[in-house]
């Protein structure tokens, strides 16, 4: 009834107004009727009332639009000839073409879904890569904001963005840009909204607004006087944070909130849809860029706009060219140090940045889908030669009562244009959901972008058109000719089938198999790359333990902030079921901000112009190692004293080792600031640790790393205000159930400090994994579906064939041949089909298979394995969708398939 | 095929559920649900009218004047379903010239070499 309904609403208002209140209690009546009379099913009786009203919507519309026909005073109703006529006639035949479709509800069925399938997974993906990729981003002139950074490949330092001395040096230098901003992430507590919240927040320097040419929905854009090291800190809400947290209270502005602790003011709210750098963002502060920053301080993320007429390749030759003369401005740097560290600049569109990590994938997917549609296609369109060769002697005794070519044509057509079209339809409504699922697990950018819009839904009319032409066409190239005098004088007579009137399905099955190759072998090789990511040693044992992130206020007292967090953790590790409790500033593979520069090795002096080591490093608390299961090889573990005495130790991992000092660690002394010659500051190397894959899980990941105790993070210069605690569960402890009892026990300690993040650690690890999941995910499911397309293509089409010869086996039967004979024969049919399936396929899988190589994972795109485990699948696949028409094959009785004769 | 005879001819054939509705009116006025359940009765079943087609063909029988809604039964604003139809005259002559149209056919058919006739 609520189907009926919601389909009513496509009909005109003035039907609806005079007969849909009618038609509803009509229906309901019908139903009754149907549910008291057995034989009478109601689900069947409620859609054929529906499909009967989807075919009148059209004539309706025809009618309330067309002016009421004259009546002659003969009684007679003529409708005026000429184009309405014609229309009349479309509209006549596809509603012939409905009923004939209606007639055959299992093929019709079995053909939309097919269809919807395979257009609901383009229409879906289609819209993701059209939010992401394909539409440019949402400021004006986009392709003109880029964003420049550096690179030290030398120092092993890859990606250093910039610090504040390269931006000053650039806007002082680089006049092919309009205007650079600068901004960065954070998150900070909110006091003063409906409550206290952990918000995420980026600091802006004043020239964000004419960089993007955005300006606030209401009050003023940050100035150069909010962006002053002293001054009075004033922020920006974003639109749904006004809305959401302050009830879109229009008197906003001028309103004193607190962040941090901090009195701070609103001066603005961005407008709708303002979603930079990401749609987490509430609230944007004023960011102070020292003009007079050091060179050496990367890290700081900028944004910038080209000047007019300069293209983002000459601003990359010009940003190249200007490098040559950092050290004018810097007289420290030595431009052989620049050398050395491979110093380099890249120029790129921030769309290009923001999607850089997804476009791969999203490509291969659309491919992937792509071709879930063709082999729906296919499969539809063998459906179709089927029912066209049931459907011969109805053609030809229409084509010899005159119907031409043209009208046979027509009748195809129209049944396969329908089929297309309701195929198109359900499609988008699969579409819509499959749109949200996808959004929901993965974490995509400008996913706030995605939608099923008008271009989506443009795509969805055109594929089921396309679709509906296309497999509409096949059969009637076949049978809209001259053949059905042919067809009308033995159509039915005892023939065996000639080989020739099976080729097109052949053909089609062929191709079908061969597609579902292609994507067997990429779906093999995303699995085999998964296998890879898994049994990949992390370092880490992460089963077990629950990480929960705490946030002081920024500023806090060092020592008063390692005393908490060590508080925090004792709290935590003396409730049932903790087996111990660590702490660390960075969590592994969770991404968040990482410290890391060049040191000094006191045994080692640099030499005059030698890079200097570089390595990462982040402070940790006792029993870190433990709760992660990190072994210390060498040395000792981190003691609680190590913080409260402030003992200049160190712990490094295999890699630091094994790349600086020599393999041997223990006893040596390092430091990161100050200078050489100075005997102060240098700290002890006290244990060695397993190698861990703190940034991701590639080999470039692996990095040389160092661990500091808690309080001497001041000379590392580590922020100190937020750290993890890493809560290892007791043995058979289930680490989420320890969630409330540690929330609180740290809130006792201090209900004011935020808890941000809790997580599993085996959460944080398959979020790592996430985007090679999410590949294999939706290639596996697309392989599966096409997979199946091709076995129910091919059982259709062996069960058809063995229909079709059941006559020639049961003589073949009568003359000797066992059964054993007759399901060979029938199997070495099919086996030809797939064999040519097969080699097609991997034909094609070798060219197409190349594209992926971004996304595998130690994995080659030409894997031996998956090219050899493939085929093998797929045969096995259509051995099984012979097997069952073959076994009919062989039981054909030689006596009834003879007396059919 | 039908179509396409027809087509050629200046007064077109009845659609089936028009000479349904037609016949079921032919004695009296009645209000749509009793239009499909006459009609129902009549074919023993095998004729449906699904609520779209039969107001459909209502709408568009209105339209032509072949039949008129009664006015001034009951409360027909009330309830749509109270409204009553009855026949027009040139709802009657369409009638009338199908029913001869379709004995033709069966005087033809009856005549024919299937039947045994001739």
């Amino acid at each position: 009834m609520a189907l009926y309904a919601f389909l009513s609403r496509a009909l005109p208002r003035s039907y609806r107004e005079a007969y849909l209140a009618a038609s509803l209690t009509d229906l309901e009546d019908m139903l009754r009727e149907a549910d008291r009379f057995q034989g009478q099913s109601v689900v069947g009786t409620a859609l054929r009332a529906c499909f009967d009203l989807i075919w009148r919507i059209p004539g309706e519309w025809w009618a309330s639009y067309r002016p009421v026909a004259a009546l002659d005073g003969h009684g007679s109703y003529d409708r005026s000839p000429g184009r309405g006529e014609r229309v009349m006639n479309v509209i006549r035949e596809l509603r012939q073409a409905m009923r004939a479709l209606l007639k055959r509800p299992g093929f019709s069925i079995v053909a939309v879904l097919t269809l919807a399938l395979g257009i609901g997974a383009n229409v879906a993906i289609f819209s993701i890569v059209n939010g992401i990729l394909l539409r440019p981003l949402a400021y004006e002139d986009s392709d003109r904001i880029v964003e420049y950074r550096h690179h030290a490949p030398g120092l092993n330092l890859p990606d250093l963005m910039n610090s504040e001395g390269v931006i000053a040096f650039y806007s002082e230098h680089a006049d092919f840009y309009e205007a650079t901003a600068v901004y960065d992430r954070g998150s900070g507590n909110l006091a003063g909204g409906d409550e206290a919240a952990r918000v995420q927040t980026a600091g802006a320097s004043p020239e964000l607004f004419s960089v993007l040419r955005v300006q606030p929905f209401m009050g003023r854009p940050f100035n150069e006087e909010d962006a002053g090291p002293e001054s009075a800190r004033v922020a920006i809400l974003s639109f749904n944070t006004w809305k959401a947290r302050f009830g879109s209270d229009p008197t906003i502005l001028g309103r004193m909130l607190e962040l941090d602790g901090e009195a701070i003011e609103v001066i603005g709210v961005m407008p709708s849809g303002f979603a930079f750098p990401d749609a987490e963002v509430e609230l944007y502060t004023a960011l102070y860029v020292n003009p007079d920053g050091p060179f050496g301080s990367f890290g700081m993320q900028t944004v910038s706009r080209l000047a007019s007429g300069v293209s983002v390749e000459s601003a990359q030759t010009r940003s190249t060219e200007l490098l040559t003369r950092i050290p004018e401005s810097f007289p420290d740097l030595q431009s052989s140090f620049l050398e050395a560290a491979a110093f380099a600049v890249s120029v790129e569109t921030l769309r290009d940045r923001l999607v850089v990590d997804i476009e791969a994938t999203l490509w291969i997917i659309l491919g992937t889908v792509a071709f879930v549609l063709l082999i729906a296609c296919a499969n539809v369109a063998n459906l179709f030669l089927v029912r066209a060769e049931s459907r011969q002697k109805e053609m030809a005794v229409r084509a010899a009562m005159g119907a031409g070519r043209r009208s046979v044509a027509a009748s195809f057509l129209s049944e396969s244009l329908l089929l297309g079209v309701a195929g198109g339809m359900v499609g988008i409504v699969l579409a819509s959901g499959g749109v949200r699922l996808l959004l929901s697990v993965g974490d995509l950018p400008r996913s706030s972008e995605v939608s099923v819009d008008t271009s989506s839904l443009l795509l969805a009319a055109l594929l089921s058109v396309v679709a509906g032409l296309a497999f509409g066409a096949i059969p009637m190239t076949r049978y809209a000719g001259s053949r059905f005098a042919g067809i009308l004088r033995d159509g039915s007579r005892g023939n065996t089938g000639g080989r020739e009137r099976h080729r097109a399905r052949n053909l089609l099955v062929a191709a079908q198999l061969a597609l579902g190759l292609v994507l067997l072998v990429g779906s093999g090789l995303m699995l085999r790359s998964f296998a890879h990511l898994r049994a990949l040693d992390l370092g880490i044992e992460p089963d077990g333990v629950l990480t929960m992130g705490l946030n002081l206020n920024q500023g806090a007292d060092p020592e008063a902030a390692a005393r908490y967090f060590q508080d925090a953790a004792d709290r935590v590790a003396a409730l049932p079921g903790v087996a111990m409790v660590g702490i660390t500033t960075n969590l592994p593979l969770a991404s968040g901000g990482s410290n890391g520069g060049s040191f000094y090795i006191q045994s080692k002096p640099r030499a005059e112009d030698a890079l200097p080591p570089v390595a990462m490093f982040r402070a940790v608390g006792p029993s870190y190692f433990a709760s992660l299961g990190i072994p210390v090889l060498d040395g000792r573990d981190v003691e609680r004293r190590d913080w409260e005495e402030a003992r200049p130790v160190v712990w490094v991992n295999k890699e630091f080792e094994t790349t600086y000092l020599d393999g041997d660690a223990i006893g040596e002394h390092i430091k990161w600031s100050g200078a050489d010659g100075d005997e102060d500051g240098w700290a002890e190397v006290v244990g060695v640790v397993g190698d861990v894959r703190e940034f991701g899980l590639k080999d470039e990941d692996l990095r040389p790393n160092a661990y500091l105790p808690l309080r001497v993070t001041e000379a590392a210069n580590i922020e100190i205000e937020s750290a993890f605690l890493t809560i290892k569960a007791a043995s058979g402890v289930e680490p989420t159930s320890l969630l409330a009892g540690a929330r609180a026990a740290v809130r006792e300690l201090d209900a004011q400090v935020p808890i941000t993040a809790t997580r599993t650690m085996e959460e944080i690890v398959a979020e790592a994994m996430e985007s090679t999941s999410i590949t294999m995910t939706i290639l596996g499911v697309a392989t599966a579906m096409a997979l199946f397309l091709g076995a129910i293509g091919l059982a259709g089409v062996i069960s058809y064939v063995v229909g079709q010869r059941t006559r020639e086996i049961g003589v073949r039967v009568a003359l000797g041949a066992r059964s054993t004979d007759v399901s060979g024969m029938v199997m070495r049919q099919s086996m030809v089909v797939t064999g040519a399936g097969a080699v097609l396929g991997l034909v094609g899988a070798l060219g197409l298979t190349r594209l992926m190589e971004a996304v595998l994972f130690e994995v080659s795109a030409t894997d031996p394995a998956t090219f050899v485990i493939a085929p093998v699948v797929l045969v096995s696949v259509s051995l099984l969708a012979t097997w069952l028409p073959a076994r009919r094959a062989a039981r054909v009785n030689p006596m009834e398939a003879l007396r059919a004769e | 095929m039908v179509d396409k005879a027809r087509g050629s001819r200046a007064k077109p054939t009845l659609k089936e559920a028009w000479f349904h509705i037609l016949l079921a009116l032919a004695d009296d006025a009645q209000h749509g649900y009793a239009i499909r359940a006459s009609v129902q009765d009549r074919t023993d079943g095998a004729v449906k009218l699904y609520p779209a087609t039969l107001y459909g063909s209502i709408r568009a029988m209105t339209d032509l004047g072949l039949i008129e809604p009664l006015e001034g039964t009951d409360d027909p604003d009330d309830d749509q379903r109270r409204r009553y139809y009855r026949l027009t005259q040139s709802g009657r002559e369409a009638l009338r010239a199908e029913v001869t149209r379709l004995q033709g056919l069966l005087d033809h058919a009856r005549a024919s070499a299937a039947f045994g006739g001739a």
